[in-house]
Formats: C-alpha cells, sequence, structure tokens
C-alpha cells in the first residue's frame, strides 16, 4: 500500500510540475513577465526588484529553477488591479465557489447514480427512455444556455427566483440546479452503461442461476463492480467542479473564483490566473489519489496486486 | 566451394516476459545459439515445433531483427542496423514471404499497386511491363492486378505477395511457413509456384515450416529446430530415411506413412517445451526415450559426422556414443 | 476526458442495422442545412451582421409580432438577428472544423512518432496525453488566452488542442499493432522508408476510426468555442459567432429574449445532430471504439 500511494503521489507532483512549467512557458512566450505580472504603473523599482527576486537576468533554466522555487514558497505574485497578493484574493473567493459546487455535486451523484441504476435495471422502460433522453439533453445543452433558460423561465416569466447576484440561498438555487444537471444526466448515462455491462457478465448469471434472489446479486455483485468505472468519473466531476463554476458563476454573476478567473482573463490579471490554475490542478491531482485511494477498497485484486 | 551468400553465426535472441503485472521479469531464450549457412540457388529447410525459433531466426537473418549476440553476414558484408538507409536499399535484395498473405497485404490498396510498390520504393523503371511479367510468373491473370486482397482466393493472394518479394529480383528470399495457412488443395500449387521461381531465379531460400514433408520437396539441406537450438542438419532423403537425433525420430515417425503401421511410431511423452523453462543440458532430454544421465548435464554440440550429417546428440557420434551407453 | 463525453450508444437505438434511423436522418439533414448556410451566408442572408438600424432596435421576431423586414427581429443596435445568426453560424462552423482538423493532425502524428521512435519520446507523449486528459480544457484554454489575448488564429489552434490526446492514444495504439506482425511490416520490410509506411499505408487503415473520433470530438469543440465566447473571450467583435450572440443576447433577456434564443437552439440542435451522427457512425464503422 505504501509504495502505490507513493507511486500516486509521484505522479500527483508531476502533474503539478507540469502545470507550473506550463504556466512558466506561456509565460515567457506571452512577453517580458516583470511588466506582466507588476501592474503597469509600478515603479522602476519595484520592477527592477521583481526582476531581481524573479531572477529574470540569469539563464532561462536558472529562471525555470527560480520560478519553480518561488512558487513552493507560496509567492504567487500581486494582482495588477489592486496590488494585492494573488492568493488572498483567490482565498476570499472561494467560499462562494464551494456553496454552489457542493450542493451541485451533491446533486449530480443523488440523481445521477439512482438513476442510471434505475435505468440500468428496467432496461426499455419508460423510464430508462426518459433518463436516456434527458441524458442526451444534458450532454448537448451547454450550461449557459440551460442556465439562461432557467432564468427566462423561473426568474423572468414565473418570477419565482431571482436571476443573480448572492443575497440568500435563494439566489443559488438555479445555479446550483444549471451547474448539476448537465452532470447529472452524464453521470446517469455512464452509470447505467456500466451497471449493463456488469449485468451481462457470466458471475451474474452464475450468481442468479445458483438460486441468490436477484435483490442480492444486484446488491452484492452488480453494484460494487459497476461502482468502480462510476468512481473514475466522479473523481473527474469533483476535480473539474471549478472548470465548470467558470460560465455557471459568469451566468448568474455568483461572485466566486470562477467569475474571478473570467475577469482576471479579461483584465490579463496574469498572477491571478496562475494562482487558480494552481489550484485547478491541485484540486484534479487531489480528487485523483482519492479515486486511486477508492479503488484500493472497491477493488481487491487491486489492493492485494499492489501488496504484493 | 564458393563462399556463401548468407552466414549467420552463434545466433542468440532473447525476450524478456513478465509473468503477471506486478511479477518479474523472466528472460526468455528464443534462439540459444544458431548457426547457418546458406549459398546462392540453394535452398534450407528450417523445421520445428511452434515456438522453436524458427521464425524468429527468419527474421534474424533479414535483419528485421537483431540478435543479442551472434552475427548476419550477407555477401560478405555484416548486416546493418535495421531502418537504416543502407538496411533499407539492402531489401532490394533480400525478401520475406509472410504466413498470412491476408495480413500481409493491404487490404486498401489493389494488388498490382501492391507489387509495384518495392519497384517504387527502390527507383525501378518500367514498372508496369514488370508488373504484368511478375503476375505471368507468378500465375496470375492481368486483370487480378486491379483486384483488391479481399477479392481474391487465399492462394491467389500468397501468389501475390510472392510476385511482390520477387519484384526486385532479390538473392534471398525467407519464407516463413508460406502454405501453412492455405487450403490444402492449394497449397502444392503455391509451392510448385516458389519453387519454380527459387531454380528459374537462382534464390537462396530459407523455408520455415513444421511440417517435414513440405520441407523435403524442395529444400536442397534440412535443418530441425529444438528450443532455440539446431539438434539436426543434413540432406533431406537422408536425414527422413534415417534420422540420428531422437527428436528428429519422433517428427519422421509422426509422418504417416501408407506402407507403415502406426505401431513403430514414437509417441513424445512430457509436456511441450516452453523457452522460458528451458531444461538442463540437451533441451530435449525429458522427453527423450533414449536418455542417459550425461543428457541432463552437457550440452550436445552440434557436430559433422563422418556421413556429412551434423546431429547436436551425445548418443548420435559413433563410438562416444555407444561408450556413453554403455555406460549408462 | 472522452468517457465523460461519450458514453455508450443507448443499446435500444441500435435495433435497425441496416436503414438509417429516423433521428440520424434528421441529423444529416440538419448537418447539411447548416453547411449550406455556411456555404452560401454572403447571398442568403438579408443584411450585412454589422448593418445597424437604430430606428427598428429590439423588434421581435415575426411569431412573436414582427414584421417580414426582420424575420427572426432584431437586437439592441437594430441589427438583423437573422443574418448574424446566419453569419455565426459560418464562423463557429469554421473555427470548430479547423479546431478539430487541427487536433487530429497534431494528435496523429504525435500518435505516430510515439508508436514509431518508442522508447523515451512515447512515454513523454504518453505523460502529455495523461495530463491534457487530466487537466479541465477549459480552464488551460483560458489562461492561454489570458497570457495572449485572443484572436481568431489563437482561438483555432487553442480548441485544435482540445482532444489531441485522443487521436495520440489512437494512432499510437493502431500503428503499434499494424507494425508488429500485419500489413505494415510487410511493408516496412519492403525497404519502404517511415513516411510511406504510415503515410501511404497506416493512416488510410485508421482513418475510418480518426473520423468517427472527429465526429465526436466535433459537438465538444463548438460547446468549447461557444462557452468561451459566450464569457467574451473567444471571438471578439465585430466578428460574430453563436456563442458570442448569446453572451450578448444576456443582457436583454428580459426584454428581447429572440437574441438570445436563436443561436441557443442552433447550438443545441448542431451538437445534438454530431453527436448522434458520430454514434451512429462509430455503431457502424467502428464498434470497438468507446
Amino acid at each position: 500500500m505504501l509504495r502505490f500511494l507513493s507511486i500516486r503521489l509521484l505522479r500527483a507532483a508531476l502533474t503539478i510540475a507540469l502545470v507550473v512549467t506550463f504556466a512558466f512557458v506561456v509565460l515567457r512566450m506571452s512577453g517580458d513577465p516583470a511588466l506582466l505580472i507588476m501592474s503597469a504603473d509600478a515603479p522602476p523599482e519595484a520592477i527592477a526588484a521583481f526582476r531581481k527576486a524573479w531572477g529574470l537576468d540569469e539563464p532561462l533554466w536558472n529562471q525555470y529553477l527560480s520560478y519553480f522555487g518561488a512558487i513552493l514558497h507560496g509567492d504567487l505574485g500581486q494582482s495588477m488591479r489592486d496590488g494585492r497578493p494573488a492568493i488572498e484574493l483567490v482565498a476570499e473567493r472561494i467560499p462562494a465557489t464551494l456553496a454552489l459546487t457542493v450542493p451541485a455535486l451533491i446533486l449530480k451523484i443523488g440523481i445521477g447514480i439512482p438513476a442510471g441504476i434505475f435505468a440500468a435495471l428496467h432496461r426499455n422502460s419508460f423510464l430508462d427512455r426518459a433518463v436516456m433522453v434527458t441524458a442526451v439533453a444534458g450532454f448537448t445543452v451547454p450550461s449557459f444556455v440551460l442556465g439562461l433558460l432557467l432564468v427566462l423561465v423561473f426568474a423572468v416569466q414565473l418570477g419565482w427566483l431571482p436571476s443573480g447576484g448572492q443575497e440568500g440561498w435563494r439566489h443559488a438555487i438555479l445555479p446550483i440546479i444549471t451547474m448539476g444537471a448537465g452532470g447529472a444526466a452524464i453521470l446517469a448515462r455512464f452509470t447505467r452503461s456500466a451497471m449493463l455491462e456488469v449485468l451481462g457478465q457470466p458471475y451474474i448469471r452464475t450468481a442468479s442461476a445458483k438460486g441468490v434472489s436477484w435483490r442480492a446479486v444486484v446488491r452484492h455483485h452488480a453494484l460494487p463492480n459497476a461502482a468502480i468505472p462510476t468512481v473514475t468519473i466522479v473523481g473527474f466531476m469533483v476535480g473539474s467542479l471549478l472548470a465548470g463554476a467558470v460560465v455557471v458563476e459568469s451566468v448568474f454573476s455568483w461572485p466566486g473564483v470562477g467569475r474571478l478567473l473570467v475577469v482576471a482573463v479579461a483584465n490579463r490579471d496574469l498572477a491571478v490566473v496562475q494562482c487558480i490554475l494552481l489550484l485547478v490542478a491541485a484540486t484534479m491531482v487531489t480528487a485523483n489519489i482519492i479515486v486511486d485511494l477508492l479503488y484500493g477498497f472497491l477493488d481487491p485484486r487491486l489492493r492485494s496486486g499492489v501488496k504484493a | 566451394m564458393t563462399s556463401p551468400l548468407l552466414r549467420a553465426e552463434g545466433l542468440v535472441r532473447r525476450y524478456s516476459s513478465r509473468q503477471g503485472v506486478f511479477g518479474r521479469v523472466v528472460p526468455v531464450r528464443a534462439l540459444d545459439g544458431v548457426s547457418l549457412e546458406l549459398r546462392k540457388g540453394e535452398t534450407l529447410g528450417l523445421v520445428g515445433e511452434s515456438g522453436c525459433g524458427k521464425s524468429t531466426t527468419g527474421r534474424l537473418v533479414l535483419g528485421l531483427e537483431a540478435p543479442d549476440e551472434g552475427h548476419v553476414v550477407f555477401d560478405g558484408a555484416p548486416m546493418p542496423a535495421s531502418n537504416t538507409p543502407e538496411w533499407r536499399r539492402l531489401r532490394a535484395r533480400m525478401q520475406m514471404i509472410h504466413q498470412d498473405p491476408l495480413g500481409a497485404l493491404d487490404r486498401r490498396l489493389p494488388i498490382g499497386v501492391q507489387i509495384e510498390e518495392p519497384l517504387v520504393i527502390h527507383g525501378h523503371g518500367n514498372r508496369p511491363a514488370r508488373v504484368a511479367s511478375l503476375l505471368d510468373e507468378v500465375g496470375l491473370r492481368p486483370e487480378h492486378a486491379a483486384r483488391y486482397p479481399h477479392e481474391l482466393s487465399g492462394g491467389q493472394r500468397q501468389r501475390a505477395v510472392i510476385a511482390r518479394a520477387l519484384a526486385t529480383e532479390p538473392e534471398l528470399i525467407v519464407a516463413d511457413e508460406p502454405i501453412s495457412a492455405l487450403d490444402v488443395s492449394i497449397q502444392a500449387q503455391v509451392m510448385n509456384v516458389l519453387a519454380d521461381a527459387q531454380a528459374r531465379h537462382g534464390l537462396a531460400l530459407l523455408f520455415v515450416s513444421h511440417d517435414l514433408r513440405v520441407v523435403r520437396q524442395v529444400s536442397h539441406r534440412v535443418a530441425v529446430m529444438y528450443l532455440g537450438r539446431i539438434v539436426e542438419e543434413g540432406e533431406p532423403d537422408a536425414v527422413l530415411r534415417d534420422p540420428a537425433h531422437f527428436y528428429t525420430r519422433a517428427l519422421v515417425s509422426a509422418i504417416p506413412h501408407p506402407s507403415r503401421r502406426d505401431a513403430k511410431r514414437i509417441v513424445l511423452k512430457g509436456d511441450p517445451p516452453s523457452p522460458a523453462a528451458r531444461p538442463s543440458g540437451c533441451a530435449f532430454h525429458p522427453r527423450c526415450s533414449a536418455a542417459i544421465p550425461a543428457c541432463a548435464q552437457q550440452v550436445p554440440e552440434l557436430k559433422l559426422r563422418p556421413d556429412g550429417r551434423k546431429v547436436a546428440c551425445h548418443l548420435a557420434h559413433g563410438e562416444t556414443a555407444a561408450a556413453l551407453q554403455r555406460a549408462a | 476526458m472522452s468517457i465523460a463525453l461519450s458514453p455508450a450508444t443507448p443499446v435500444a437505438t441500435r435495433k435497425k442495422r441496416g436503414g438509417i434511423p429516423p433521428m440520424v436522418a434528421f441529423a444529416l439533414f440538419w448537418i447539411f442545412a447548416m453547411l449550406v448556410v455556411a456555404a452560401t451566408v454572403q447571398w442568403i442572408a438579408p443584411y450585412s451582421y454589422t448593418a445597424l438600424d437604430l430606428r427598428a432596435r429590439l423588434q421581435p421576431p415575426v411569431f412573436m409580432g414582427g414584421t417580414w423586414t426582420h424575420i427572426l427581429g432584431t437586437d439592441e443596435l437594430g441589427r438583423d438577428v437573422m443574418s448574424r445568426l446566419l453569419y455565426s453560424i459560418r464562423l463557429s462552423l469554421l473555427i470548430a472544423f479547423g479546431a478539430t482538423l487541427i487536433g487530429a493532425a497534431f494528435g496523429t502524428l504525435l500518435g505516430f512518432l510515439a508508436a514509431h521512435l518508442r522508447g523515451f519520446v512515447e512515454q513523454v507523449v504518453l505523460a502529455l496525453a495523461d495530463f491534457q486528459a487530466s487537466m479541465p480544457f477549459l480552464i488551460l484554454a483560458l489562461s492561454v488566452l489570458a497570457f495572449f489575448g485572443s484572436s481568431l488564429t489563437l482561438l483555432v489552434c487553442l480548441l485544435g488542442l482540445h482532444g489531441w490526446e485522443r487521436y495520440a492514444r489512437i494512432s499510437r495504439g493502431l500503428a503499434i499493432s499494424a507494425s508488429a506482425q500485419d500489413y505494415a511490416g510487410a511493408v516496412k520490410q519492403l525497404g519502404a522508408s517511415p513516411w510511406r509506411v504510415y503515410g501511404r499505408h497506416v493512416l488510410p487503415n485508421i482513418a475510418s476510426t480518426l473520423i468517427v473520433s472527429m465526429t465526436l470530438a466535433f459537438p465538444e469543440i463548438i460547446l468549447l468555442e461557444s462557452g468561451l465566447s459566450f464569457l467574451g473571450l473567444g471571438v471578439q467583435p465585430p466578428e460574430t459567432s453563436l456563442g458570442n450572440m448569446v453572451g450578448y443576447g444576456r443582457e436583454y433577456l428580459t426584454r428581447a429574449p429572440w437574441i438570445l434564443l436563436a443561436p441557443a437552439s442552433v447550438i443545441v440542435l448542431t451538437t445534438l445532430s454530431v453527436s448522434l451522427l458520430g454514434d451512429w457512425l462509430r455503431d457502424r464503422l467502428d464498434p470497438t471504439l468507446r
């Protein structure tokens, strides 16, 4: 288990390193980082100090290493809009984003997985068809279209809910639904096909032929095996929560990290963008590690294989 | 005697095979010191069970794979490393015929184009006329040129593969089980096409097969392989009439014969061999009916007998053998 | 991640193997119509997409009480929604086509390189593919746009990077299996150069698989482009794309929902059609691809 964990951690570190490298390469390709990272009206001494601090007069390879070092020390630069450290700006937006993404994730899992299992167990029933059609729609309707349609119906036409802003829980309802719906549809479709695949396996037929009740077959054999691929997709969803928040927060003017990213990109506030990029990478990597650990619990073969 | 066109010395090829996903890596000696010579216009038949390394030998002498030990000399020059420009140029002088003609042909191109391809690659002129004469030589009609591989019969496909191999007038052809994927009824026809081409062009042909009878028809010499080594080599008729190695005896006795009842048939005992778990000494000793203690310890060398036969067996070399046998 | 975006095809639609299912027929019709629009927009659009008519601002479409002069109504500057929609279709399709082609070419090239050179290069390509698959593409795209600013060329190239890892994995796998024993190995031992082996033999043989993957990636790229343009970071005015129209129409959601509804429905119908077609092609041409 230790070896397994250390390999995973190594891979996680590699991913983060790749993201940092990506940021470095893109940063260097786009011009003088001192002028880009610092605000335009920064005093010349400050720019000179920045150049020295980040070693911009040194060879590129050294620059890369010291850039890495600075990031490891948590020095992610300052926002060029108000000069505050980028990491602070991002951190204060995180609660707002979590207020949307966590309920949305619960919605995805709470609706998507049961719907998928139900559809698989009642294949070709009316509900199965309905689940599938909704799932196709969930994939082809982009979240900004869905969000705006919900606003049009529930805020503009019916006037039940507010169309944007963040003044109370009622403001969060539409964004959460928008964020959760697409994911729930994808998850339902995926769970259904994972279940169908498992239900077609010989050991399921053997178990039911031996006289095990169908309910027990499903509970003890089908569900645990179908859970393995499903966990992967849920892990990916957890990791990409922030990406989903970008569009939805913009639709509903919700002051979270996603909205901050869009504004930062529009203003070319590179320090903030880079900070969010790392945050996303860290989320992704953490989610992957959790998924890998869950695999160990779900699949005894992997567990013993790793121990050996 | 002229110097041989092809000389291979002490070829060793190791593969590593992993046992299970996390298992340890086991080295497998697919070839364990194979030497052979082939002169212009000569056909050498290479016989053995599947997995004995005969196909690997074919790939190594063509330079498609590099040996781990030993070397291959073609026309007096060492084989260049694979995928280098010299190696590619050398392809015009040596060609291979695969077992499965459907797999060896590109299913998206008409066979005329594919027969022409080596001519294009090696920059030959007057290609349409050459393709026409090649088609004729292997017994295909001109209209077959426009057909796709799936539109031809198995025999016709193999004829097309032979035509492609002959296109650049090579001096050496390695035919790896060229007829074993074909219907029995057309095997002889394709065999004749190959034998005729060999005789007409004075090709050196390395004919790889598991079937001793087929090899006997076309070969000037035959070499029998067992677990990555040549165990016997000689004139095909002599080898079939009087096999010296006990493994060859078993192979010969397995050939159905109208005048002989199955009483004399030697049935091999024990497990089929695996190069991953190679027995000590003579690799054949666990299955050999005449094995003596020395067989489990000493590896028998491939030695020339007075009658011109080469055999790798402790018991097949006259006096010494008799002495060893008495001692046992 | 491909599994999330192209899950297995519903078994129910697989029943008829011979004919074209009605849904696919509709999809084909819709795609054809979109292509015709894209090709002929300068002749069929009633107005220029930048033509202002300040006296006729925010006019509703015909079926909401408008007039036939502006069939789909006008926007806040009096520009004809129908004309803008038609031009947007062309630009969005062009971007998606260009990006899909770039992605396929880049990914296939890297896949072939990995298959041909093996060893270190292969490991690097696979590591990059893993990285690409594990990072949300929208975020990567946004950061590149932040660093470089938005231009049409950059946008197409950037979107072209989406999904390259899928082509790379497919082409690497198929090329390795092809060169191991089959026709590619046979051609190689004829003395053919790698260019000839991959370009003339391997590529045509795996083309159908690649085309299916392209059909599956195409709607994702349309969605990405429209998402970026909706956020104001993709196609920049005065050019107009479908996402861009939705983005600007959002301001007038209460007073003039038609500005937004027309491009939104075109996005949904187009992605739906291409996905349906892609699923259908996958089942017919290449059932191994999931």
